[in-house]
């Protein structure tokens, strides 16, 4: 049992943090990739740019720097770093009593570091340093909160927030490789690489895989595998099972709670065969997958948070 | 609390123009008697800040803002460019108070609450003591923060200001005087809490010579308190704790509150009235709330029976408190007992209904409604301390040495025109505490804000918010007014040690 509002800002806070992570990852790959100065470097920041939203705008991909800098620290713009960092810190601000102090002053010290003014010359002095020691930091705040909190509803729904946004930030950076029939095949092996890296799975992918970069088995590994952190089918399993545990104590009659969408959510990936979705196309699974993450948000709210009244009087 | 100015705007104006001392006494000084001879129970610190460098203690007071920074210990200035946080001003050097004062003060403030809590039971009951002319009928029911509503319902123990802040200042003779009573929604205890963490830190060594009275049980006391007032029939009662928001200058402290209670901390959006009871809405449905240790002043808790226009607390609240289905702490209306006009006759109430003598005594203070004290005050405005009877944290107020013709004729149309809305009280030296200002060591004035709870009983914490007025010479304590803080030592009997 907690407030719903509280509820509310724990998932956000894990989705904030998440997002915030994998823009700086992106970024980093971006920058370390167009150091050469290759076509497939161009290729590679339009992937970056097209898995963050950002409209396949040739310009920007020409200046991969401009634009990492705006995605990390644009305040301007609600999707940057600066602002995911802020909004998890000012949600956590409003949770302030019920996550652990240690966990707290993890993500309060990543947020003073990106409003602070010298943050863009920190940025400009080294931009890989920067993005590595945020990344390690924001490691370092997950790390803190599975240590010091409490493994209860509260963590439940701050890492249902991690998880959620990683399947949706994964599905649709493989969208935009798999998806979309009409872009040009990715086959070179930097470009191969860097989107490992992307994801953070160069290293485990070649422990499965060896140095052998196939499309299809990165695709396999991205999207099926069953031990990797980042992998959709790992997320969807750890959704799963918050959500299972966060059901366990709500008697919500005639709601079909979203356990049971994300319980079928992790059935599709758990099941699926990487040859059947190639033959049907990665784009209409993907599809599928990030349509079913929409609704098992949609239907969080509607169960945990949003409520409407009439249904939890007592009577 | 309300926030203020920050450190360097303060060591700024410093050197723009301090002002000279006033009055004809010298300010008591916390550390050293007359002569200049460090005071006893200051020995132990005096020395150890001998034996620092100004760089090793601008190394410590940067330690001690860092923790600040990093608890989030912070406001927020919103500039053209970017945001910034900025701390509130707090100082390293504790303010040490020694076993045998402390005594006094704590049997004190323990008459003192005891008898405003019957004073307040009275007034909202058969009101006795106006009946026997002690305090004037017209002064109490014409309060603003006289509550009709709150007349005739029971309140368990007499126990209407749960949480009571005490202002107490040191006169130019040492003994220590009550100047503002705050029954309301009193702030300020966290910094009390937060500065000894860091106080920890910064001193360990003379910390652990000193002996000095530990206060970290507040929280497990404040709970104590909340659930004494609890229905009988209610096991295992529901606390939370209710903030206007994120938004609030004092929010730091209620989510500081509701952690170290393990409790929640709800706003008014998080609640629920049915048929007279309280709900927070939680991720599992609705759940019955028993005692509401309120952060909200009265005007705001409910729109039904209080102010319309607030969204802060909760439609229906109060008459579920009337209805005995939900506590309220601390009661509506408990400000008619500190109203500045009511002070004034503090000592005469606890005459009136414990037939003791108050132990700690009032400032002088003169009531602008009557005419005589009026022209006295008008007469003398360049000597008075001329305060607003509604208004607090060092607002609506003139220090008349202080001030310029042109604000003492503002102040004496304002008192002619409104006299029932001042009262004048003679400016008090307050007493001086060593301050780190910049790299050295300095005298500023501070008060000394005590907490004091009561529920089944009354308990006075060992230990209390020093507020600092930062500006050389200034008497404003208030952080609104460019004050800060400092940690507060209370030192422990030698009598009472364990061999």
């Amino acid at each position: 049992m907690m407030l719903a509002r509280v509820a509310d800002s724990l998932y956000w806070i894990g989705r904030y943090v998440e997002r915030a992570e994998h823009l700086c990852r992106l970024s980093d790959v971006m920058l370390t990739a167009t150091l050469d100065r290759t076509e497939s470097a161009t290729q590679i920041a339009r992937i970056a740019l097209a898995a963050v939203g950002d409209p396949d705008d040739a310009g920007k991909a020409r200046n991969p720097y401009e634009a990492a800098l705006a995605l990390v620290l644009d305040r301007e713009d609600p999707g940057s770093v600066a602002s995911s960092l802020g909004l998890a810190r000012e949600n956590a601000r409003q949770v302030r009593d019920q996550i652990t102090t240690e966990t707290w002053e993890r993500l309060n010290l990543i947020h003073l570091r990106m409003s602070d003014p010298d943050a863009a010359r920190a940025f400009a002095d080294g931009s890989q340093a920067f993005l590595h020691e945020t990344i390690a930091d924001l490691h370092l705040f997950k790390g803190a909160a599975d240590a010091t909190m409490s493994h209860g509803e509260g963590w439940r729904f701050l890492l249902l927030g991690v998880y959620l946004e990683r399947a949706q930030l994964i599905g649709g950076l493989l969208e935009v490789c798999f998806g979309d029939r009409k872009r040009r095949a990715i086959t070179d092996h930097s470009a191969l690489t860097s989107l490992l890296r992307m994801a953070c799975a160069l290293e485990p992918y070649l422990r499965v895989y060896t140095a052998d970069m196939q499309p299809r088995f990165i695709l396999e590994f991205l999207l099926l595998d069953e031990d990797f952190p980042r992998s959709v089918r790992f997320c969807t399993a750890r959704i799963e099972e918050h959500l299972t545990s966060i059901s366990r104590h709500v008697e919500a009659t005639g709601v079909s709670g979203p356990d049971r969408l994300a319980g079928r959510l992790r059935a599709r990936l758990q099941y699926a065969d990487i040859g059947e979705v190639q033959a049907g196309g990665a784009s209409a699974f993907l599809g599928a997958v990030l349509d079913e993450c929409a609704a098992v948000h949609r239907q969080v709210y509607e169960t945990f948070v949003a409520y409407t009244l009439e249904q939890r009087l007592p009577a | 609390m309300k926030l203020g100015i920050v450190q360097g705007e303060a060591a700024a104006r410093v050197t723009a123009g301090a002002l000279p001392a006033i009055g004809p006494n010298l300010p008591y000084d916390e550390m050293r008697d007359e002569k200049g001879v460090v005071r006893p129970h200051y020995a132990a610190l005096a020395e150890r800040i001998d034996t620092l460098s100004a760089d090793e203690l601008g190394e410590r007071q940067r330690t001690l803002e860092r923790f600040f920074l990093l608890q989030g210990i912070t406001f927020t200035v919103y500039g053209a460019e970017s945001t910034t946080e900025r701390i509130i001003p707090t100082d390293l050097l504790p303010r040490i108070i020694a076993a045998e004062e402390w005594k006094v003060i704590e049997a004190g403030l323990t008459q003192r609450l005891k008898a405003l809590n019957m004073f307040l039971a009275d007034i909202y009951s058969g009101q006795q003591i106006l009946m026997d002319g002690v305090v004037p009928r017209d002064l109490v029911l014409s309060a603003p923060s006289y509550r009709r509503e709150m007349q005739n319902l029971f309140v368990p123990h007499q126990a209407y200001a749960n949480v009571c802040g005490s202002d107490l200042i040191r006169q130019e003779d040492g003994q220590f005087a009550v100047l503002e009573d705050n029954l309301r929604v009193p702030s300020g205890v966290s910094y009390m809490l937060a500065n000894r963490e860091a106080s920890k830190r910064v001193f360990p060594g003379t910390f652990r010579g000193a002996g000095v009275r530990p206060i970290d049980r507040y929280p497990d006391l404040l709970l104590t308190t909340l659930k004494s007032m609890a229905a009988d029939w209610r096991p295992n009662p529901q606390v939370v704790v209710l903030t206007p928001g994120v938004y609030n200058s004092a929010y730091f402290e209620h989510a500081y509150l509701a952690r170290l209670m393990g409790v929640p901390l709800v706003e008014g959006r998080d609640l629920v009235v049915h048929d007279n009871m309280v709900y927070m809405r939680t991720t599992t449905g609705l759940r019955r709330i028993d005692i509401i240790y309120r952060r909200v002043d009265d005007d705001f808790i409910d729109p039904l029976t209080f102010r319309r226009d607030s969204g802060l607390g909760s439609a229906g609240l109060f008459n579920a408190y009337r209805a005995g289905n939900v506590v309220i702490c601390n009661a509506p209306g408990t400000g008619v007992a500190d109203d500045k006009a009511v002070y004034a006759y503090v000592p005469a109430i606890i005459r009136y209904y414990l037939g003791e003598d108050a132990i700690l005594p009032n400032i002088e203070t003169f009531l602008c409604r009557e005419p005589a004290q009026l022209s006295h005050v008008l007469a003398n405005l360049d000597k008075f301390v001329v305060k607003a009877v509604g208004a607090s944290g060092g607002y609506g107020m003139l220090v008349g040495p202080h001030s310029s013709k042109a604000q003492q004729d503002e102040f004496a149309a304002a008192l002619t025109a409104d006299p029932d809305n001042y009262i004048a009280q003679p400016t008090i030296q307050l007493s001086t505490a060593p301050c780190l200002i910049g790299d050295e060591i300095d005298s500023r004035h501070v008060d000394l804000r005590p907490f004091i709870l009561s529920g089944e009983k009354i308990v006075v914490t060992p230990g209390a918010l020093t507020r600092v007025a930062l500006r050389k010479g200034s008497l404003v304590v208030n952080s609104s007014q460019g004050g800060g803080s400092k940690d507060t030592w209370v030192l422990t009997d030698k009598k009472d040690l364990q061999p």
